[in-house]
């Protein structure tokens, strides 16, 4: 095995990370997006259920939940491919945990905003996504990009239902090398160059959508 | 007549903040609203609007009675325009786009013609420069001549003001004493609540005197400002003059 097949296998991981990592951060901001919102209309039966999610998954560990989704729902007929059962699992434990600091960031909306933008004739949901929604990305968005790391960091996991990943194409490196002492500092740092690109990323975002007076990353 | 406001009673938990009022407002006329804290000033004003319901009483606006069940109260809203002491500019969007999402989401207009008219509204109230700025970068007084472009651009019926000038210091107040006597002079509509005696005697045709939810007196300025007979009147402006 010569180095340019390592490295080859490597970028191919690489590939397979950054994938799983976006597609169970979307699910995350789909599912905590609309927990949130929903959550502050306030339909009584409803705002139940939501809470009763965000308690439950994210209480269950990422590895549960995923084992659950993969090897658990098929006994029910549910059969999910590995890669949605990483948007099962450890996507929607990320919305679960982003639900919360949604709800934190729409407290921080000012009341008197709100109450000018009912007085001047608009709606519950006019209310809803012309002033809180963007006030309330806002005031999250040192939060998400917490939540964000943390789903690369658990996107090791998806190896477990055979994604080719970084991590997987490291273990069968190094059992073929048996050099696993570089191969796993290499790993560790590829992990590291795509949280500062994701970083590198979300910056360009902020840049677009910073507005005087908030926070962001 | 633009409002008749008849016998209005708001308790907060069997608490009666508004204790029958009744008002009067007449097209192009000005009414101040005065009276210590806690009265009922804000709570008058939220109630015409229905940003909080009253317990009992009659509103009328242009003869049509706002509190019956199938009133449409968005369409109200739209027609008064409301003045916050807080200002409540949006802080995520620019001055210019303050005054445009009210015309866009409400009135439906194309981004275009939107910016045209908040221009308008902005040049008004001398904030054309600062229509890109955000609330961040904005005097108090320069958000609150904002919050009234962004008011009078969806051209409604009356002007409410809750005390637009409490949060400002001495010079920013003027600068917005100076707008709202503009309007004064425009003929627009307006019921404004203040503490503001100097505000007062500039736009009122009548100052209405209001404590512990009823109208105590109704008059001029001068007639209330200046030895009224009843004492708590009397000392009440005293007390105002010297703060
Ligand atoms: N949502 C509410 N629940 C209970 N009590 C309330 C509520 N809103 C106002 N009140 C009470 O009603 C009374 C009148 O309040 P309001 O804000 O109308 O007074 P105000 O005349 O505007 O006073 P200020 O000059 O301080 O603004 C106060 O005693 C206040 O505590
Ligand atoms: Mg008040």
């Amino acid at each position: 095995m010569d180095f340019f097949q390592i490295v080859s296998l490597l970028a191919l991981g690489a590939g397979y990370t950054v994938l799983v990592t976006l597609a169970c951060i979307a699910t995350g901001l789909v599912s905590g997006i609309a927990v949130a919102l929903l959550g502050r209309l306030q339909i009584g039966p409803l705002a139940w259920v939501l809470a009763v999610y965000t308690y439950v998954f994210r209480g269950i560990p990422v590895l549960v939940l995923l084992f659950i989704v993969f090897f658990g729902l098929p006994w029910f007929g549910l059969n999910f491919p590995p890669l949605v059962s990483m948007m099962l699992s450890l996507g929607l434990i990320t919305g679960a945990y982003l639900a919360e600091v949604f709800r934190g960031a729409l407290a921080a909306v000012d009341e008197y905003e709100i109450m000018a933008a009912e007085a001047m004739g608009m709606n519950r949901r006019q209310v809803l996504l012309s002033i809180e929604m963007p006030q309330m990305l806002r005031f999250a968005a040192p939060g998400m990009l917490n939540e964000f790391t943390t789903v690369l960091k658990y996107s090791p996991f998806a190896y477990t239902v055979g994604i080719p990943e970084i991590m997987k194409q490291a273990m069968a490196l190094a059992a073929i090398t048996l050099r696993g002492l570089e191969i796993y500092l290499a790993i560790g740092l590829l992990y590291f160059a795509i949280y500062k690109l994701m970083l590198a990323l979300l910056r360009a975002v902020e840049r677009r959508f910073s507005v005087p007076g908030f926070n962001l990353l | 007549m633009i409002l008749q406001v008849r016998q209005l009673t708001k308790e907060f938990d069997g608490k009666a903040v508004l204790r029958g009022v009744d008002l009067d407002l007449a097209e192009g006329q000005v009414k101040v609203i005065m009276g210590p804290s806690g009265c009922g000033k804000s709570t008058l004003l939220r109630c015409i609007n229905r940003l909080i319901e009253p317990t009992a009483g009659k509103v009328l606006f242009r003869g049509e009675d706002v509190l019956r069940a199938e009133a449409d109260v968005r369409a109200l809203r739209q027609q008064i325009g409301f003045v916050f002491q807080q200002f409540a500019l949006y802080r995520h969007l620019s001055a210019l786009d303050n005054v445009t999402l009210g015309l866009r989401k409400l009135r439906g207009m194309h981004a275009r013609e939107a910016n045209e008219k908040a221009m308008h509204e902005l040049q008004r109230m001398n904030m054309a420069e600062h229509a890109h700025k955000y609330p961040a970068h904005l005097s108090g007084g320069q958000k609150q001549r904002v919050a009234i472009a962004r008011a009078l651009a969806m051209d409604p019926a009356v002007l409410f003001f809750d005390e637009p000038t409490s949060a400002l210091d001495p010079l920013m107040s003027r600068e917005v004493i100076s707008v709202i006597n503009q309007l004064y002079m425009d003929n627009i509509t307006m019921l404004c609540v203040t503490h503001d005696m100097f505000l007062a005697k500039y736009i009122a045709d009548q100052v209405l005197f209001l404590d512990a939810g009823v109208v105590r007196a109704e008059g001029s300025a001068e007639e209330l400002f200046s030895g009224h007979s009843d004492p708590r009147i009397r000392e009440f402006f005293i007390h105002e003059h010297h703060s």
